[in-house]
């Protein structure tokens, strides 16, 4: 594991996320994953799970970074 | 079966691994060997339905627990046969130990349903079983009537054990802890993973398990008691009801396979415990000095 680039950025260059932005990503993807696989229950599985956090941790606070610089 | 007591006990090894085995043991060999026995066997004890016809086994807790079938897959027997096949291929020390670790919690903590696991397979092929609540899979039910018993009994008190001896060990969910603990024991495979994702994303990758551990224990509690309208005994209700006394739910029909007396698996799985603790102790020195003179080997041989 490459050591941290700096306190803001990480070894590929992304944005590091403070404490509260990084609550707000988890809580936002529990309570997605559960609502909807209420309904869905097909979504409750090892694979969809797991990557559910992975994607949206990943990937959430990079769209609002794109969606904020336009 | 238990549910999101697996994946909490991937974390619970994690946080309680001996002094001289923390940052050494991999994170992803617990989680591998943890997820062995349901990978290899599980699939088809719900089975798949095409057009009316189902595929999948004829028994389902045949299949998953017993002899014949793919019982074995639930067996310490398993878990050190593929764990020595793992240490004479790598010989990585901090792979062997952590597969076995994580495939004996989940061949252990299974033997709390009415099934049970063959603990002592291929000496005995009777099942080991403390009867805590009844094993629910079978091909009318599916995986829903499995959740809404599993959830409607003392496997939802298993489930928040492990949740609460995960947060009582808290640390090991955080960044420091994956950064200091977790990544030096498995530099490889995170620096592998650390090419297609950011910090944020590996950090959430190592957590994920505990997220989906939480969210399917959430989920399917509140679909089993606020969501499901079941018609039990011809009488629709709210929800199923919650049974948490020994070998609960009630409403359910038990399935179990021929086993030994509650006590022998009460002293069998004490025993098996300290001894796996014991062994593992045992080797861990030596296994570190087998990997060293085995890299230096191979070393050498690169070099030459």
């Amino acid at each position: 594991m490459p050591a941290g680039i700096g306190e803001q950025r990480d070894h590929r260059g992304s944005r590091r996320l403070g404490g509260a932005e990084q609550a707000f990503w988890y809580a936002a993807a529990a309570v997605s994953y559960v609502i909807l696989s209420l309904w869905h229950k097909w979504l409750l599985n090892w694979f969809v799970g797991p990557l559910w956090l992975v994607v949206v941790v990943t990937a959430g606070p990079s769209l609002v970074d794109r969606v904020r610089r336009r | 079966m238990s549910w999101a007591a697996h994946q909490f006990e991937v974390y619970a090894i994690q946080a309680h691994l001996p002094k001289k085995m923390q940052g050494k043991v991999s994170f992803w060999a617990i989680w591998l060997g943890d997820f062995t026995p349901d990978f290899l066997s599980k699939f088809w004890v719900y089975g798949i339905t095409i057009n009316g016809v189902h595929y999948g086994s004829s028994v389902p807790h045949q299949w998953h627990r017993g002899w014949p079938g793919m019982g074995f897959t639930h067996t310490l027997f398993l878990g050190i046969l593929v764990t020595l096949g793992l240490w004479l291929w790598k010989r990585n020390r901090a792979w062997a130990v952590g597969y076995l670790l994580g495939f004996a919690a989940h061949a252990l903590t299974d033997v709390n349903d009415s099934v049970g696991t063959m603990a002592l397979f291929p000496f005995l092929t009777l099942n080991f079983s403390l009867e805590t609540w009844k094993y629910a899979a079978s091909i009318e039910g599916g995986k829903y009537l499995d959740a809404a018993a599993y959830y409607s009994s003392l496997g939802l008190v298993m489930d928040l054990f492990w949740l609460a001896v995960v947060l009582a060990s808290w640390r090991v969910l955080t960044r420091e802890y994956w950064r200091t603990t977790v990544v030096p024991a498995d530099p490889g495979v995170w620096a592998w993973f650390g090419r297609f994702l950011p910090e944020r994303g590996l950090l959430a990758l190592y957590r994920a398990t505990f997220f989906y551990g939480v969210c399917r224990l959430v989920a399917w509690s509140t679909w089993a008691h606020v969501v499901a309208r079941p018609v039990i005994d011809g009488v629709e209700r709210v929800g199923y009801p919650l049974d948490l006394r020994w070998t609960g739910p009630w409403w359910m029909p038990g399935r179990s396979l021929p086993q030994v007396p509650i006590w022998v698996v009460i002293i069998t799985v004490t025993v098996l415990l300290i001894a796996l603790y014991a062994v593992l102790g045992r080797l861990w020195e030596p296994m570190g000095r087998a990997e060293k003179a085995h890299r230096a080997k191979r070393a050498a041989r690169a070099g030459r």
